[in-house]
């Protein structure tokens, strides 16, 4: 699927652009953070310890980024909103690229009804914005909270204070990959498109190769590349809804950035730590996914259009 | 194809679109939480009352009966009644639009007043510092979620620095004026201003990066052409290179990215209206998801869908128009 000339180009481009290097250890440590939680946080990010509240940062070794309103760990509270951020962003966007590439393609290979009949879907989600589409799916499904246990806490490496388990909010997950799957089925629809003109398909249906041969064999190798710099550049759109809905009170979740982004706006006055800090998480995390998106883009296809995202 | 048969054919698909919108809206309300007869009945109602609420809303009725009458109801501007104010979704939507459009036209007038000297900047130094500045800054731009960005602007003016309100809206730009012209008073004016500058900054960060980016990468595009070599060959100044030849040429393709990004816009202003408590369409379609009052948020709905088809219709109309070579398919 990655041919050697695009590893050359990924390689080249990775020397002369600064940008990806910081972006990939960046996302690095959000990894960190995602999969260590239990172990790196230094207190349970649920305890709530009212005499410690609202401990600004920087100021004991005991909070190093302070407190909020109801005396739980800054710092705490932050690695275990990374877990949701990355988990939702990668699920929701795995999903629409599942979704969206086959139906895609299916449409694009076939042109028939399948195809106009994705057209007016597709044309029907362009016409709603993104964060109105989603709220409406999340009004409609709800929540729908999974629980997932924590493997550290449950195997007892991690701390034994932790919380056992953490809530994955499938309902935002669910409406996030609706609204991006339409971006990834038209990309797919067009890529088989153009590779079904290609003499070297038609010579390959000509000698009887069956449609899933060259779907499997031909379309789908040639737009992996484009495929993979959008899910990069849409996992970043799509944390970046992910905070917004919780902001606005559509979550589920336990831990969020955007959900502590709204509780900390009472306290502005007095701690402006509390709303502050999960933003710039927020920002780091989609600015590292930028980074590596526009180096995979431009190692993939220096051309490709600027308006893809 | 003529101008004439391309502006009616583009407008034709808008409300194919449009219809698909409706049919698809129509649909979920089946689907949607909450039985309306239950939600619009007083809570200790009798199941007769229901009864004869459910009989009164046509909810018994064939289904294609109900979607008729509902097209009817739409062709008559009619989107139905809240299930939860008892009063007409038309009227009240109609009441919030001119704060989402003042909101929403004040933050693309910033961004373009913005982005365009910045991108051109931009391109003219080209790989130095101050390209670099720029380039990261709009990076930044466009990742950051604009709900903490008015919240951190709140944190700076109004609260650190104690100027600009923290959120509202006094009135709109129309009462403004009229307070202008009949008393002479300039100080309704500046208290609009006072409120809006912030929701529409914040609006439009996401826009003026966007808008920066492409305004610089068309400007070096340009300015790599031919025709500027021979303009600079000729002697023409560098400032009339610039403005007149370079920017120009690449200000068309920003027109369709601003009709293709309005979505985003109207997007952004559902959120931004909560944080500053900007009382627009945005606030109602978000209270009535809360409310699972479903007429309403079909009636955001819809009207969104309306505002974009239409925007991206007069883009594209007024891009042939601009640009005599295109070809209209």
């Amino acid at each position: 699927m990655i041919s050697n000339r695009l590893k050359q180009n990924l390689r080249s481009e990775w020397n002369q652009n600064h940008l990806a290097k910081i972006g990939a250890g960046l996302v690095a440590m959000f990894f960190l953070f995602v999969v260590f939680a239990p172990i790196l946080s230094p207190h349970d990010p649920t305890a709530q310890n009212l005499s410690d509240a609202l401990v600004p940062p920087f100021q004991t070794m005991e909070y190093p980024l302070g407190t909020d309103q109801l005396g739980r760990d800054m710092l705490s509270r932050l690695i275990y909103g990374a877990r949701i951020s990355v988990l939702v962003g990668i699920l929701s966007i795995a999903a629409a690229t599942a979704i969206g590439t086959t139906v895609g393609m299916l449409a694009g290979y076939n042109s028939g009804r399948l195809d106009d009949v994705m057209m007016r879907i597709t044309d029907v989600f362009i016409t709603i914005p993104s964060l109105m589409v989603a709220v409406t799916i999340f009004g409609l499904i709800g929540p729908l909270q999974v629980e997932i246990p924590d493997p550290f806490v449950a195997t007892g490496i991690g701390g034994s204070s932790m919380p056992e388990s953490f809530i994955l909010p499938g309902g935002i997950i669910f409406a996030l990959s609706v609204t991006s799957w339409t971006t990834f089925a038209r990309v797919a629809r067009s890529e088989a498109l153009s590779v079904s003109e290609e003499n070297y398909v038609r010579a390959s249906k000509s000698i009887g190769s069956s449609s899933p041969h060259i779907l499997l064999r031909h379309v789908i190798p040639n737009s992996f590349s484009s495929v993979l710099v959008l899910a990069t550049l849409r996992i970043g759109f799509a944390i970046l809804l992910e905070s917004s809905l919780a902001f606005l009170g559509f979550s589920g979740a336990e831990f969020s950035w955007g959900r502590d982004i709204a509780t900390g706006r009472d306290y502005l006055a007095s701690a402006w730590w509390v709303a502050s800090m999960p933003g710039f998480c927020i920002v780091f995390l989609v600015l590292a996914l930028n980074f590596l998106g526009d180096w995979l883009r431009d190692a993939v296809d220096p051309n490709l259009n600027e308006g893809a995202n | 194809m003529s101008f004439n048969r391309f502006a009616a054919k583009r407008t034709g698909h808008g409300v194919l679109v449009l219809f698909s919108v409706v049919a698809v809206l129509f649909s979920i309300r089946f689907i949607y939480p909450g039985d309306p007869a239950i939600l619009i009945a007083a809570p200790d109602a009798s199941q007769e009352v229901i009864q004869s609420i459910r009989e009164d809303m046509g909810l018994n009725e064939p289904i294609y009966v109900q979607f008729f009458d509902y097209m009817a109801g739409l062709l008559r501007g009619d989107l139905g009644t809240s299930y939860v104010t008892g009063t007409s979704v038309s009227n009240q939507i109609v009441g919030r639009l001119p704060a989402t459009i003042e909101l929403g036209v004040a933050a693309t007038v910033i961004s373009i007043a913005l982005s365009i000297p910045f991108g051109v900047i931009s391109a003219t130094n080209r790989n130095n510092r101050i390209d670099s500045v720029v380039t990261i800054s709009s990076l930044v731009g466009v990742s950051t979620p604009n709900f903490w960005l008015g919240i951190i602007l709140v944190l700076v003016f109004p609260v650190a620095l104690g100027i600009l309100p923290t959120g509202g809206r006094e009135f709109g730009l129309y009462e403004a004026f009229s307070i202008l012209f009949t008393t002479g008073d300039v100080s309704a004016i500046i208290t609009w201003v006072q409120h809006i500058i912030l929701p529409a900054v914040t609006l439009g960060t996401y826009y003026t990066a966007l808008l920066t980016r492409l305004t610089r990468n068309g400007m070096l595009e340009e300015l790599g052409q031919l025709y500027i070599r021979a303009s600079r060959a000729k002697g023409i100044s560098e400032t009339l290179i610039l403005y007149k030849h370079a920017l120009r040429n690449s200000l068309a393709p920003l027109l369709t990215i601003l009709g293709l990004q309005i979505g985003r816009l109207v997007g952004g202003a559902v959120v931004i209206e909560e944080v500053f408590y900007w009382p627009g369409v945005g606030r109602l379609f978000i209270n009535a998801i809360r409310n699972l009052d479903w007429p309403m948020v079909q009636g955001t709905l819809l009207l969104t869908a309306l505002a974009i088809v239409g925007a991206n219709i007069l883009v594209d109309i007024s891009y042939a128009v601009l640009n005599p070579e295109v070809e209209y398919q």
